[in-house]
């Protein structure tokens, strides 16, 4: 009986390193929604801008960042600062470098998505608005954003899910998230169960936010 | 400010205005007196609905005055400061040819919400104001309905009542049956009705006839961006004087 043994103390052993890499994966998944989102409004706000200078600006801006590698972006951000400054900002900074590039990657994209939001607004939302004497932010924040975050749900949606598998890019950096553990297991067992394992808890993840997405698209269902 | 100038609610003196190259109001001058119900009628194209988003700060006009409820928006082209404009917003109301309802706001909520954020009521008294135009515009039961779950009937009523609820001086309509068919045009066009009985200052845009010759105390008939033709309602639509409100009305 002493191959079944086996077989579950190194089950054991690679759910225990993928569990504490999967910390780090929820913590780069966490803060890039985070830090994205808001800067991808901010990306979307100056891309409508009337302003020659800022409106092409963040067009470059989503332009470069959708049309390059993720992984060259988070290398790039990691080395950028040696190389061009010759600073070394130590080893914290491959998880700093790591959340920077997924959150300027991942504005990009919510910039574009946020644009397609608003844009699909009707004028006569804002007009309406502006004649029963709304101010500007009023006429945003409780007209125009609450129906646009309805309309971008199912796009977001689809980023949310495609930034739960990209945070296995990481890697690149040997930041210690879940794909990093689970490529150090399987190459030490020289077996491909671990990363089976972590593919399974990917899709858990990724099950769970289907579930929750699914609920607050019902809870905003009420409207048409 | 003398009698005579504060029994005029809105005052529009030589307006002009273009669209790149397009001249779609050619000197438009009318006056709309307190409690007076006054139709502005013309073929597509002609300016009405041009110069009611004029009158309503939607679009700004090249050249000439425009004065509501004895404020000044805007003279010789040159505007008003922004709380001026704020000001003159509180006085005036605007139903849309296609209700633009907040789509995501109960009924309750798009004729409250301007009164408690824009007017800093509390949430009783606007609700009381509310209370009341949804029994006027016979909605009671559809308070806490969302708009998709309207008829293009109430959902127009709502609007009527939304731009009601700040108590202006006057209202505008710009054609508020043109997005409905003829079965549900009717309950509107009553609301409106009731509206002028209650001698309710009111610009309408339509082509109504019927209803405009009825309702309205005054038919302006707009072709070209100019007035080509006002007078008392009945007068105009029965004995035209011009050649253009003759063949326009023939349409009728």
């Amino acid at each position: 009986m002493d191959g079944t043994n086996d077989v579950l103390r190194l089950l054991l052993s690679t759910l225990t390193q993928l569990v504490q890499g999967f910390g780090y994966t929820l913590a780069i998944f966490g803060l890039t929604l985070i830090f994205s989102i808001p800067l991808g409004l901010l990306i979307c706000k100056g891309r409508m801008s009337k302003i020659p200078v800022i409106s092409l600006a963040c067009r470059l801006y989503i332009s470069v960042l959708r049309g390059t590698p993720l992984m060259l972006q988070l290398l790039l951000v990691y080395f950028g600062p040696y190389y061009v400054f010759r600073v070394s900002l130590g080893n914290d900074y491959r998880f700093i470098a790591t959340i920077i590039a997924f959150s300027l990657n991942y504005a990009a994209y919510f910039a574009e998505i946020f644009r397609g939001g608003i844009q699909s607004m009707s004028k006569g939302q804002y007009e309406a608005a502006t004649v029963l004497g709304f101010s500007k932010s009023q006429t945003y924040f409780k007209i125009i954003l609450p129906q646009v975050v309805k309309r971008v749900l199912p796009s977001v949606s689809n980023e949310i899910i495609t930034l739960v598998k990209d945070t296995s890019l990481a890697q690149v950096l040997s930041v210690a998230e879940m794909f990093t553990k689970a490529s150090a297991a399987a190459s030490k067992q020289v077996s491909v169960m671990p990363f089976i394992v972590a593919g399974l808890f990917y899709y858990a993840m990724n099950l769970l936010i289907e579930f929750i997405l699914n609920r607050v698209e019902k809870s905003m269902s009420y409207y048409s | 400010m003398s009698d005579a100038n504060n029994d005029i609610v809105l005052e529009i003196k030589d307006v002009h205005k273009s669209f790149d190259k397009l001249e779609v109001l050619k000197g438009i001058s009318m006056d709309v007196k307190r409690g007076e119900v006054v139709a502005v009628i013309g073929p597509s194209g002609g300016g009405k609905s041009t110069l009611l988003r004029c009158a309503t700060t939607l679009e700004k006009v090249d050249n000439g005055k425009i004065v509501i409820g004895g404020d000044v928006l805007c003279d010789g082209g040159k505007y008003c400061d922004k709380a001026t404009e704020k000001e003159i917003r509180s006085k005036f109301g605007l139903v849309f040819q296609n209700f633009n309802l907040f789509p995501h706001f109960s009924v309750r909520r798009n004729v409250t919400e301007a009164l408690i954020h824009v007017h800093k009521k509390s949430k009783d008294e606007a609700n009381i104001i509310c209370d009341e135009l949804l029994l006027k515009m016979d909605l009671v039961e559809k308070a806490d309905a969302y708009p998709c779950n309207l008829s293009g009937g109430q959902q127009q009523r709502v609007s009527i009542a939304r731009a009601l609820a700040t108590n202006p001086e006057i209202i505008f309509f710009d054609e508020p049956t043109s997005a409905l068919d003829p079965e549900l045009t009717k309950g509107v066009l009553t609301v409106i009705k009731e509206l002028a009985r209650e001698k309710m200052t009111m610009v309408i845009v339509t082509h109504e006839m019927a209803f405009a010759r009825d309702v309205a105390d005054r038919i302006v008939f707009m072709d070209g961006g100019v007035i080509v033709e006002e007078g008392p309602a009945y007068e105009l639509v029965t004995n035209p004087q011009q050649e253009r409100t003759k063949a326009f009305l023939a349409g009728y």
